[in-house]
């Protein structure tokens, strides 16, 4: 195990991973000026994880939310987040997903399960009834089928087109930036709920109030706030590594 | 050298401790306020340690309008949805469907101190520290010195990335790249500015590689360092109590939770 460690932390590796983090940090500026709605900050610490392995990817994303602390400490506070992102990104690459090529039906099929949960989600959080003594009870899911039928078809279908013209071949990439998402949300919930009140100082705090409107706790509440924004940012993300990677001349990755 | 960091130079007592003396400190302020007991710590921690910190070092103006530049928007945030969205409570007054509650409003105030006492913390160690001293002083108590070559380089080499990001969307602007308009449009310009700038850049890779190991890298001899870093006993003794203190603290919030 620790030769393996070793292995990964190459004289390369260890050039790779300034620039990675640089790269997180120029991108992620980027998006912010071109006004988009995500926060692809984390690109280059999938492609450490991706080259390197997962321990590279690991301290790469540590490193980084660090490094950035030094101007904006609410990333420092996330930074072991960042750290299980570049682990799960080097497990993703041992396991070939940036690697392999996924039938487009696939990359459909993930797309519609991915909408359809997060609409489900949303749905019943804005659904759930509290009553006099403050307990929240949620709607059966059988409830929201039969109420919601229409909503859940289009979303359905918005997904599974999303799957097929956005990720392509590039399922199985979707899928672990999707899983790793999820992780991320419930991972980052608690320090964002005890450290920083809930909130996190930009637009997608209209969802937290949303959510807290309809009754959700705080922990609850900026935990389907990640839920929401995450999955989809870090599916972008590692999809956008799966583009680099195939891009890449074929002796750059023999290392 | 155009490093990414928020030092700011000052003849003080402060910038003149060693960088591990800070570190040790902010580590100890942060977590005395998040693990001590009691709504109110992390105001008292901020108002009679922090400030007169940043009064010490001579950085008082400059400190009190970066903190509170970075910390508004989230105390703006907090405030807001945690004393209106609160749910059930005891409304401190009610104006239409406007009625903000005690209990929301007091864990508001609470958590402001909270996003207060983190931003404080880490900006007066970052604006009275020079990175490469920190880096310098950590290889000295044994942090391996790859791990210092990837911190020293980042903060070099990020300010030329970002104007190489800017570069790129300027480039490819001038071909006709649309940059503005509709949420699809601007979204479409990702990719072709991602994918030169990262390609670019991994090109970079194996020339530094060649070039860092050229230059001894992975020398097993000792390394010695051009700058010295002043210490005093006195600074070793104070951090040993400082680092006997953290975990004492956690220890002690842990008994405290369990028999309360």
């Amino acid at each position: 195990m620790l030769e393996n460690i070793k292995k990964e932390f190459s004289t390369r590796t260890l050039v790779l991973i300034p620039i990675a983090i640089a790269i997180n940090i120029a991108i992620g500026e980027l998006v912010v000026r071109l006004k988009l709605p995500v926060y692809l900050d984390s690109i280059g610490t999938v492609l450490v994880g991706a080259l390197a392995g997962p321990w590279a990817g690991a301290l790469t994303g540590a490193l980084a939310n660090l490094i950035w602390g030094l101007f904006n400490p609410y990333a420092a506070a996330f930074f072991y987040v960042a750290a299980v992102i570049g682990l799960l990104a080097g497990l993703a690459g041992k396991r070939g997903a940036f690697e392999k090529e996924s039938p487009r039906w696939l990359s459909a099929l993930v797309g519609a399960v991915f909408v359809f949960s997060l609409t489900m989600f949303i749905l019943a959080f804005t659904n759930a009834t509290t009553d006099d003594t403050g307990f929240t009870t949620y709607p059966s899911m059988a409830d929201l089928f039969s109420n919601y039928a229409v909503i859940f078809v289009v979303a359905i279908l918005i997904g599974a087109a999303i799957g097929y013209f956005l990720l392509q071949r590039g399922g199985y990439a979707g899928i672990w930036g999707l899983v790793t998402g999820v992780v991320a949300a419930i991972i980052s919930a608690p320090t964002a709920a005890y450290v920083f009140g809930g909130v996190t100082g930009s637009g997608t705090d209209l969802l937290v109030a949303a959510f807290r409107a309809s009754g959700g706790g705080i922990l609850a509440s900026v935990m389907a706030q990640g839920a929401v924004s995450d999955p989809f940012d870090k599916m972008l993300s590692f999809m956008v590594v799966w583009l680099i990677l195939r891009s890449l001349p074929a002796r750059f990755k023999a290392r | 050298m155009n490093a990414f960091s928020m030092y700011v130079a000052r003849e003080s007592g402060l910038h003149k401790l060693h960088p591990l003396t800070k570190g040790s400190l902010t580590l100890l302020l942060l977590v005395a306020g998040l693990f001590l007991p009691g709504n109110w710590t992390s105001y008292f921690l901020v108002l009679f340690l922090i400030l007169p910190l940043a009064y010490w070092g001579k950085i008082f103006h400059n400190f009190i309008r970066i903190v509170w530049g970075i910390s508004l928007p989230f105390i703006l945030s907090v405030v807001i949805i945690q004393s209106l969205f609160w749910g059930k409570g005891t409304p401190i007054f009610e104006f239409w469907i406007i009625a903000p509650k005690q209990e929301g409003a007091l864990f508001a105030l609470v958590s402001v101190g909270r996003i207060i006492l983190v931003m404080s913390g880490f900006i007066l160690f970052a604006m009275t520290t020079r990175p490469d001293t920190l880096m310098i002083s950590l290889k000295q108590v044994g942090v391996p010195s790859s791990l210092a070559y990837i911190i020293v380089t980042t903060l070099q080499i990020i300010p030329r990335f970002q104007s190489k990001a800017f570069t790129i969307l300027d480039a490819q602007r001038s071909r006709g790249l649309e940059t503005e308009g509709n949420i699809f449009r601007r979204a479409r310009a990702v990719v072709p500015i991602i994918l030169p700038l990262v390609l670019s850049s991994l090109v970079e890779v194996e020339e530094r590689a060649i070039a860092i190991e050229a230059r001894g890298f992975n020398s097993k001899k000792e390394e010695t360092s051009l700058i010295e870093i002043p210490d005093t006993n006195a600074q070793k003794i104070f951090r040993r109590i400082l680092i006997i203190l953290i975990p004492t603290i956690i220890l002690f919030r842990v008994l405290w939770q369990l028999f309360k």
